[in-house]
């Protein structure tokens, strides 16, 4: 009976022991940095200004400098993106009817902006797109009909050429396989 | 015979009796992680039968392959196992070049194995952080979660998302690394270790852990082979397999690092405890390897040159890779055209959740939750 008495009390010690060795883990925490973030009104930047700068959010699209070369509209596999580009008659140049992109459908997987000659379709850092109504879900770029942008040697153009900077700076950090340097994050 | 006053009548002629319940554990039952149902047959507390009802995720991926192309199905195999991502991208890459014949730049491979191994980590650590919140300890779930949630932010660094990564393409991968990557992951595995240390005194030596775990659902090797377990289940149980050492692919014959194996050590071999030490091992070997790929990674492209529009020649293959949860397999046919003509995907998680059956014979109630936690089922893995 002895011995049933002695694992009787040793297991109580070491239950007891095990769970204080578990409670000096957790009030060693009390004198720790908290790891928590106060998202999203507590925070001192923004949260979408923390991201990295590959990060995936919503799309969006410089009409700009879209060539309407319908190479995101082929590369899309769930179909969101809807081009509608036609050659005018009467002045020759590619004209953008339509240009939606349907956010409710994206999965956000990055396969448009990839092969995109210009950087013009591209991801932001936007994460936060609820919304009441599907409708509102649909991006419409084109209010009215533009003509397509026209690849120069040289962009001139004051308005066109910063935009152009910046989607070519897109393509060259983060879809060029080459993997030149990013903006830190 | 009198209560208190009143008169209580029994009726001695029969006795109790006892009868078998039938009971619905899930769909949507906080442990199951996913949408997951059991039939369980009770008596009293003790099981019968959990016969598993699956198919409530069933989403029809393999069928999508045949409609959206090769390239197009990548961001699509991000959804077979949401953990563990990065296994299903390497899965359809392998298969696709084995079918077209095309060659991984060497820098690609080792791209891929780093984002593999950091995801191989961070599944771990959500699988046993959640084993043990199952079991009933909330405490070690945070620890688990705050060093996943920082692997996130690396993938996240890497590849843009942090769970649907898409970060593969057929024939390499999408980004090199960025620049300080390597600074920025060796750093945190130097804390990492410490806080793996931290974690084992919480958890590992635990006793109440331990007690509670060892002997729990012990399966033997034959059975395993049986029902054909694989991954880390099948380790757990003493059977030295691994499909990264013993049918190497990728650049992982370059690599060293060992394949740990259930010892016992808190009760049968093979029991719920092996299976999660077994994983915590892993992860040790894990870091060994991502290590070792910080060293060696050579320079150059990441990915080879594939056309936009790939049609394989006709044929079919089939490759294997070692997952989180296992042995994953990867079968695809080409009819020479630009989409896949069938492809088929076998996961460990479908061969774990057939074993619970068989397993839960005899169990408490109780044990259920734990059985499906140190199995570590992820419910759209076993439907697709």
């Amino acid at each position: 009976m002895v011995g049933g008495f002695n694992a009787y009390f040793s297991n109580i010690f070491e239950v007891a022991s095990t769970v204080f060795e578990g409670m000096a883990v957790t009030f060693s925490h009390f004198v720790r940095k908290p790891t928590t973030i106060q998202y999203p009104d507590r925070m001192a930047i923004r949260v979408q200004d923390t991201l990295p700068y590959r990060y995936r959010g919503i799309l969006e699209v410089d009409l700009e400098i879209c060539t309407g070369c319908l190479a995101c509209e082929r590369a899309c596999p769930i179909d969101c993106i809807v081009i509608d580009a036609k050659k005018d008659k009467s002045t020759k140049k590619m004209m953008l009817n339509r240009f939606d992109i349907d956010i409710a459908k994206c999965m956000y997987c990055g396969l448009c902006s990839e092969p995109c000659p210009t950087g013009s379709i591209h991801h932001t850092p936007e994460f936060e797109g609820a919304d009441f109504s599907l409708e509102s879900m649909m991006r419409r770029f084109v209010k009215q009909p533009v003509a397509a942008y026209k690849p120069k040697k040289v962009e001139d153009d004051p308005e066109v050429a910063p935009i152009l900077e910046r989607g070519m700076r897109y393509l060259d950090e983060f879809a060029d396989p080459a993997g030149k340097t990013g903006t830190d994050s | 015979m009198s209560i208190a006053g009143f008169e209580v009548e029994v009726d001695r002629g029969r006795g109790l009796e006892t009868e078998e319940m039938t009971l619905n554990m899930g769909p949507q039952h906080p442990s199951t992680h996913g949408v997951l149902r059991f039939v369980v047959k009770a008596d009293g507390e003790i099981m019968r039968r959990a016969i598993p009802d699956v198919g409530y995720l069933h989403r029809s991926i393999e069928k999508i392959s045949e409609k959206v192309g090769y390239h197009g199905f990548m961001p699509y195999t991000d959804r077979v196992d949401y953990v563990a991502a990065m296994f299903c991208n390497q899965g359809w890459g392998m298969v696709t070049e084995k079918l077209a014949d095309i060659e991984v730049p060497k820098r690609g491979e080792y791209c891929r194995v780093i984002a593999a191994e950091l995801n191989r980590i961070s599944s771990h650590l959500l699988s046993v952080g959640t084993m043990i919140l199952d079991i009933g300890a909330i405490t070690p779930f945070f620890h688990a979660f705050r060093e996943r949630e920082k692997i996130n932010d690396l993938l996240e660094e890497l590849c843009g998302a942090r769970l649907t990564y898409n970060y593969m393409r057929i024939g390499g991968v999408a980004w090199d690394l960025p620049p300080g990557y390597e600074e920025k992951v060796l750093a945190f595995l130097s804390q990492f270790d410490r806080m793996l240390e931290e974690y084992d005194d919480l958890v590992t030596s635990n006793k109440l852990f331990r007690a509670r775990c060892s002997g729990v659902a012990a399966i033997s090797p034959a059975d395993a082979a049986a029902y054909n377990l694989v991954g880390p289940n099948l380790r757990a149980c003493g059977v030295r397999y691994d499909v990264r050492r013993d049918e190497p692919y990728s650049v992982y014959p370059e690599l060293e690092f060992d394949v740990p194996v259930g010892t016992g050590s808190a009760g049968a071999v093979g029991d719920s405890f092996d299976r999660y030490l077994v994983r915590i091992l892993e992860i040790k070997e894990s870091i060994k390897i991502l290590r070792q790929c910080f060293q060696q990674i050579p320079d150059g492209p990441v990915v080879a040159k594939v056309p936009r529009k790939l049609k394989p020649p006709a044929g079919d293959v089939q490759i294997r890779v070692e997952s989180a949860r296992g042995d994953m397999s990867w079968y695809a046919v080409s009819d020479g055209s630009e989409f896949p003509y069938r492809c088929k995907v076998r996961t460990g998680s479908f061969a774990a959740m057939g074993m619970i059956e068989e397993l839960s014979k005899g169990l408490m109630l109780a044990d259920l939750v734990t059985v499906i936690a140190s199995l570590d089922i992820v419910a759209p893995e076993v439907d697709r």
